[in-house]
């Protein structure tokens, strides 16, 4: 194929596409094909040092925003960076109409199938689908057979991988119907290339994608009849997605439940929430629908909901897409696709899929065996694309000779298990590495929804684009990448967002209920933030006096070090592991809640995490720890700033607060317990000042010296002290009644009767009449006013 | 034969349970030609906050419950008076195994008796080469599916070791043939894996047995067991038979049954899910008494 020629364009020079496959920049001739000769244009105008430039804009976005997915490998898992190839796919109008056209007819046929797969069984009966492929099928659940979904469709949200082949055409590469991912991850492509090329974008008439997102939201909040009512079902922070799934919630202003959040009563699935069960009655599903319900499915789901299932053969609840709709993704359903559609609709399919022949039928599988080397063959029952199926999906042509005679028995003795595939070579894209543009093999996901007026075709996409020139590489689990798709109309198009619809009614104006798993999450969020505060104001103040040439084994830091380690904290490492257990623990909960929180919060946490954990690799003891400390405690405050100065207070930020307090009071109560008993070492009561941050305050209140009783006074009893145990009883007092009351009223009231007791304990006392059994008794009071909000709203 | 049948389960927990839902798939089900059920009762203590009943796909009758008040037990009893009417074994028609497969193959069927759910590994039932191998050494000389069935299942009982302590509730026919030894519910996966590994279809059948007291001596109460034992779909012509492995004899009228699965996970007695930081014991009675 020769090169690009293009005199006006230098950094086209170069761009080889490959032989034997498409490109989507240049045609046959090397031609800039007409779609992207503007935008080309325009690129070429800036330069490789300004791309370079505009590249890194678009990753500080995603770095900023905290953009991750779950990569997994031998070690484990871990979060990973967005990996954005920066430059668009972009495809012209006309062209996308004929795959949305194609794919809306595939949307319809796949219904057909699917709910003729849990109904009648036509399709067996009448031999265009062989009875083993579903019986043999995890994703043919038994449970919901013969019961038509509420509403009586099973799909309404599928997404379709695309590649073009060698011909120019587009073809199916894999039916989405499970849990699709991806328009989350799409709005932050798009938003994070537009911080690149906003100047290009602007002069391009490019679809936006955010009226699909509203449509579908529409037709979510259509089906429960209130959004309030509408909650995606995710499996939980652990999941790969998470991060997009969270996204989505917040962007769409719905609730992102787990299983543990839903219990279903009378065949009715509810939400606990802090303000007891609330109904729900659409769940769009991102987990797995094995894991849905232990009772009647996976039984060792953690993340399920015993008596699911039952409530959607109940039909009172909306499911989406229904559980079961997975069956559609396998492979080997592809063979089938074009004689099924046709004896449907008497139309032959009008976007082909990849050519797939199942094994189970003799010609099939002689016809593979035939071809085998232009062949990719995988397991039958495979809901993977097979170009992101290293593991088990095998291209024919590269196998040895003796791996090849053992595929072929395998093909021979279990025909049934297994398919073959056309190894198509997949088209290119150009991507911008090393100051210039490479093709790499690019895989297109297109979104359909199902609205009242059809299916809605988001006009966009997902693409991946492979890491090297290997297409089966293209999975970003192994290296690839993911693109924003412009879609490219030769006149301007309709400028919308979510929200400038003018359709106030789709608007949320008050936050829902709070789910009690949340309520949880949140109060720990704070006592574990508040508990490395302390920890770390404890551990400066040790090592300022250390820093001092003190001995460790004088009597004040040997004091101090057995408290400590009673704590399970171990003085003589200078980061203790247990501040990085704090700040772990803190993140965790974070992450729990996510769609809850600010994301600047949320990068806050994740940075001081960051730094905990480089500090504990470097610090040494004394004076490079108090300076650690000091960092630590910087941080922190940035991070309670932000949770004060942007929560919105409703009944999340109370848990929060509640968690932050009660901690906080504890640390005060068991910290002035100790530095108050009698004979205390010379200096203690400077460093409990310390520790309380309060030696200016002390000197300011106090014309005396400072003793024990001011100490009292101004760290247990002035409510005006912020530190004090008075100022947090105070506020806990406050918050606690302002909280939902809950179904179980009788809980709730004696929720507030332990807090006021504890309040109005302390209110009573002078400062002489604060004695260490006493301080003792009011720790566990303390310790207990968790239990008891704990039974009430968890 | 008649029987009057009474089935208890009783479940003691440490600590309360603080809710918890279950399925129950305890009760004699009716079968054209071989069994009615004239009365059926099922009590629960608790009282359930919330009780419901339906039918599952290979047509069990289940009963599930769900209690939201703390409670720290939890018993089951079941009554039913049923009849076993089940035909002699007549006349062996059944089709060998390539006879068998062009029948499965003919089959374009997915209802609940369709032999296509009972062709494929489960995770009570994987396929391995050895359990095959031991059902192909009783396919010797071209027998019919039904001599087979009839041969593997006798093999089974002469070669296993009846042994409650051998295995659990959540053994593994793979498992269960390597120590050769079980009770009927690995008994019976053994064959299932063993016959699937073959390409014929065959299913798991749970239910109850009569038993004879020692000569000269009286029934205990509660002495019985529930029971397993497996059906082995022979082809078009012989339909679905029974086996009983852990007897090694076919189903008789002293078989009564409860219902048909795949494996043992489609048809567990009891299935639960409970809210609970303790440990629970467990008990289960089982009375098959004749009457008249």
């Amino acid at each position: 194929m020769p090169t690009v020629n293009d005199d006006d364009i230098p950094l086209l020079k170069g761009y080889r596409p490959l032989d034997g496959a498409a490109d989507e920049m240049v045609d046959g001739t090397g031609a800039l094909r007409p779609v992207w000769q503007h935008f080309m244009k325009e690129i070429g105008r800036l330069g490789p040092d300004e791309i370079a430039a505009r590249a890194r804009r678009a990753d500080q976005y995603l770095n900023d925003a905290g953009v991750y997915y779950r990569f997994y490998d031998q070690a484990g898992s871990r979060e990973r960076d967005w990996p954005l190839a920066h430059l668009p796919l972009l495809i012209g109008e006309t062209e996308w109409r004929i795959i949305a056209d194609g794919l809306c007819q595939r949307a319809d046929l796949l219904e057909q199938i699917v709910a003729d797969i849990y109904g009648p069984n036509r399709l067996v009966e009448q031999r265009l689908l062989p009875p083993e492929l579903i019986a043999a099928n995890p994703e043919y659940l038994r449970p919901v057979a013969g019961h038509i979904p509420l509403g009586g469709n099973f799909l309404h949200f599928c997404a379709f991988e695309l590649g073009r082949g060698p011909d120019g055409r587009w073809w199916v590469l894999s039916d989405r119907t499970q849990a699709p991912s991806g328009i989350g991850f799409a709005l932050e492509n798009r938003v994070a290339t537009t911080k690149a090329f906003s100047d290009i974008y602007n002069r391009l008439h490019v679809h936006r994608l955010a009226g699909f997102h509203r449509r579908f939201r529409d037709a979510l909040t259509r089906l429960a009849g209130s959004q309030d009512l509408t909650a995606i079902l995710t499996p939980g922070p652990f999941n790969e997605t998470y991060y997009e799934q969270a996204y989505i919630a917040r962007y769409l202003g719905i609730s992102l439940l787990e299983g543990e959040d839903l219990i279903v009563t009378d065949g009715q699935v509810k939400v606990r929430t802090v303000s007891g069960l609330q109904p729900v009655n659409v769940l769009w599903r991102r987990l797995d629908a094995g894991f849905a319900d232990p009772l009647e499915l996976d039984q060792d789901s953690q993340i399920g909901t015993p008596g699911l299932v039952e409530a959607v053969r109940n039909r009172s609840v909306h499911v989406v897409n229904a559980l079961g709709s997975g069956v559609l993704e396998m492979r080997a359903l592809l063979a089938f696709l074009p004689r099924i559609a046709r004896a449907l609709s008497g139309q032959p399919l009008k976007l082909p899929s990849i050519a797939t022949w199942w094994c189970g039928q003799d010609a099939e599988r002689d016809h593979v065996l035939a071809h085998f080397d232009k062949m990719m063959i995988g397991p039958a029952l495979s809901a993977r694309m097979p170009f992101e199926d290293p593991d088990n999906t095998v291209l024919g042509g590269r196998l040895a000779a003796p791996d090849k005679a053992a595929w072929h028995h395998k093909l021979k003795s279990d025909g049934p298990g297994f398919v073959g595939q056309e190894s198509v070579r997949l088209s290119t894209a150009p991507v911008f590495t090393n100051g210039r543009l490479e093709p790499r093999p690019v895989t297109l996901r297109v979104f359909l929804a199902r609205t009242p007026d059809g299916w809605a075709v988001m006009h966009g996409g997902f693409a991946r684009i492979g890491q090297t020139l290997d297409a089966s590489a293209i999975a970003m689990q192994r290296g690839g990448r993911a693109a924003d798709v412009w879609i490219v109309s030769d006149s301007p198009v309709e400028q919308e967002t979510l929200l400038e619809t003018g359709e106030a009614a789709f608007v949320r104006r008050l936050p829902g209920t709070l789910p009690s798993q949340a309520a949880e999450n949140l109060t720990w969020l704070g006592r574990y933030t508040e508990r490395l505060e302390g920890t770390t104001r404890t551990l400066r103040a040790w090592h300022v006096r250390l820093a001092e040439r003190e001995d460790p084994d004088a009597p004040l830091l040997a004091l101090v070090r057995d408290h400590l380690a009673a704590l399970e904290v171990d003085i003589a490492d200078p980061v203790p592991g247990r501040l990085a257990d704090y700040i772990d623990r803190a993140v965790i909960t974070a992450g729990n809640v996510r769609s809850r929180f600010s994301p600047d919060g949320w990068l806050a946490l994740r940075d001081l995490s960051k730094t905990i954990h480089q500090l504990s690799a470097t610090v040494e003891a004394g004076d490079d720890a108090t300076r650690a400390m000091t960092v630590v405690l910087r941080k922190l405050a940035g991070f309670s700033g932000l949770v004060h100065e942007n929560m919105y207070r409703f009944t999340g930020w109370r848990f929060l607060e509640i968690g932050r307090r009660l901690e906080r009071a504890i640390h005060m109560t068991r910290t002035l317990a100790l530095f108050t008993q009698e004979d205390m070492p010379v200096g203690a009561w400077d460093m409990l000042l310390e520790i309380a941050d309060s030696t200016m305050t002390h000197r300011r209140q106090y014309e005396s010296q400072l003793n024990r009783l001011t100490l009292i006074d101004l760290l247990a009893l002035d409510p005006n002290n912020p530190r004090s145990v008075m100022f947090q009883l105070d506020t806990l007092r406050t918050e606690i009644a302002a909280l939902p009351v809950p179904a179980n009223t009788d809980r709730h009231q004696r929720l507030q009767r332990h807090v006021l007791k504890l309040h109005t304990d302390l209110q009573i006392l002078e400062p002489g009449d604060v004695t260490g059994a006493f301080l003792a008794t009011l720790q566990d009071g303390l310790e207990a006013l968790y239990d008891s909000l704990a039974q009430t709203y968890y | 034969m008649l029987y009057d049948i009474r089935l208890k389960l009783s479940y003691r927990y440490q600590g309360l349970v603080a809710g918890s839902r279950h399925q129950l798939r305890v009760a004699p089900r009716s079968i054209d030609g071989i069994q009615r059920v004239f009365s059926l009762s099922i009590d629960l203590d608790p009282w359930p906050a919330e009780q419901s009943a339906f039918t599952d796909f290979f047509g069990n009758a289940v009963t599930a419950f769900a209690n939201r008040d703390p409670h720290d037990r939890l018993n089951v009893t079941m009554a039913a008076r049923v009849e076993v009417t089940r035909p002699e074994p007549s006349l062996d028609v059944s089709a060998d195994l390539a006879g068998l497969a062009a029948d499965v193959a003919a089959s374009h069927s997915l209802t609940p008796h369709s032999p296509h759910h009972f062709l494929h590994q489960g995770s009570y039932t994987p396929q391995t080469e050895e359990m095959t191998a031991y059902a192909r050494e009783c396919a010797e000389g071209g027998a019919s599916v039904l001599a087979l069935a009839d041969r593997l299942c006798r093999r089974i009982r002469d070669e296993f070791h009846y042994d409650g302590t051998a295995t659990t509730v959540t053994t593994t026919a793979a498992e269960a043939f390597a120590g050769k030894s079980g009770v009927c519910q690995d008994f019976s996966h053994v064959m299932i894996a063993a016959l699937r590994g073959l390409g014929v279809p065959a299913g798991y059948v749970s239910g109850c047995l009569r038993t004879e007291p020692p000569e000269g001596e009286d029934r205990l109460e509660g002495a019985d067991a529930m029971h397993a034992w497996v059906r082995v779909w022979c082809g078009r012509e012989s339909g679905w038979q029974e086996f009983d492995p852990t007897n090694g004899i076919p189903a008789s009228s002293d078989h009564i049954t409860i219902g048909y699965g795949r494996d043992y996970g489609d048809v567990t007695p009891i299935l639960g899910m409970l809210k609970t930081a303790g440990d629970q014991a467990s008990r289960q009675a089982v009375d098959v008494i004749p009457v008249g």
